[in-house]
């Protein structure tokens, strides 16, 4: 899991991050460090990718949903019909 | 030890029930449909997923989109719609269909200790070529595994992964602590990849074992 290089930021922290940064939750500071391990070790990196390339795969697969038309033609009338209730 | 809350950025977020001033009846119709209509795919994407099928996402959206109406007066323009009517969704599911399913509802979506937290990225040790496999999975596959999901993480992970939504706006959504929402999402997320690896396999399609 260690690239074994000496790291200002160990490893076990910046994996404790990891969500946080990818989800771009992370505070200033704490993102600089994050990212400037990342550039330092690989390990880390593909730890990082790996995840991302997941969470994409799975956004793609659950943002085709279209309304049914006639879902959206029910909601339209009720509305209006809302209109004409008083 | 680290805390993972002392390092999530805390944005205040506008999901606000403030008063708005007279309007007809009819402005509001149009400023509804104007508003509101555009997000109703992606209302009834999130609701296909929490329901698991389309006869109830249909009942789902549909309420939601009622209820939405009918506070849209206290619903103030300019402050955050969509995660507005994501907490109306949310709150719909869990008050009406949630309890009608046969499948008791799972919550094991407790606060994680600081250790557990801190394990979380270890814990999932995925490789760039694993995920690469699992890339491969069929759509109907990904789908099944997050309707796999017990409902508070499929929420949560769906919130965050699919519609992006912040921490502090999963919060406000669902009603709970944004630490409950990083519990939530970081279970969920491992839950889920789990049960990934498991169809990969089962489709022949893992790279390589990780080691951790």
């Amino acid at each position: 899991m260690s690239c074994g290089n000496h790291h200002d930021v160990p490893c076990i922290e910046v994996l404790s991050l990891m969500w946080v940064y990818i989800d771009n939750e992370i505070d200033d500071s704490h993102r600089v460090e994050v990212t400037v391990h990342l550039q330092e070790c690989p390990p880390c990196a593909d730890h990082f990718t790996a995840e991302q390339t997941v969470q994409a795969r799975i956004r793609r697969c659950c943002t085709e949903a279209q309304t049914p038309a006639d879902l959206r033609s029910r909601i339209v009338s009720q509305i209006q019909a809302s209109l004409r209730s008083d | 030890m680290l805390k993972a809350l002392d390092y999530v950025r805390l944005d205040p977020v506008a999901v606000g029930f403030v008063e708005m001033a007279t309007e007809t009846k009819d402005e509001k119709a149009t400023r509804f449909e104007r508003d509101v209509m555009p997000f109703l795919d992606s209302l009834y994407g999130a609701a296909l997923r929490m329901t698991r099928n389309p006869a109830d996402a249909e009942d789902l959206v549909q309420e939601t989109t009622l209820k939405a109406f009918a506070a849209f007066d206290s619903f103030t323009e300019g402050t955050n719609l969509r995660a507005w009517l994501f907490r109306i969704l949310t709150n719909s599911y869990i008050n009406q269909y949630r309890k009608k399913q046969r499948q008791p509802f799972q919550t094991s979506a407790d606060e994680l200790t600081d250790g557990e937290l801190n394990e979380v990225g270890q814990q999932l040790g995925m490789r760039s070529a694993e995920a690469e496999a699992l890339d491969h999975l069929a759509d109907a596959e990904i789908v099944e595994a997050l309707a796999a999901l017990p409902d508070d993480f499929r929420m949560a992970v769906y919130l965050a992964d699919v519609e992006g939504f912040a921490y502090k706006e999963i919060a406000e959504i669902m009603e709970t602590p944004v630490g409950t929402v990083m519990s939530r999402l970081s279970r969920g997320r491992k839950l889920l990849r789990e049960l990934l690896r498991e169809y990969a396999a089962e489709r022949g399609f893992v790279a390589q074992e990780v080691g951790s």
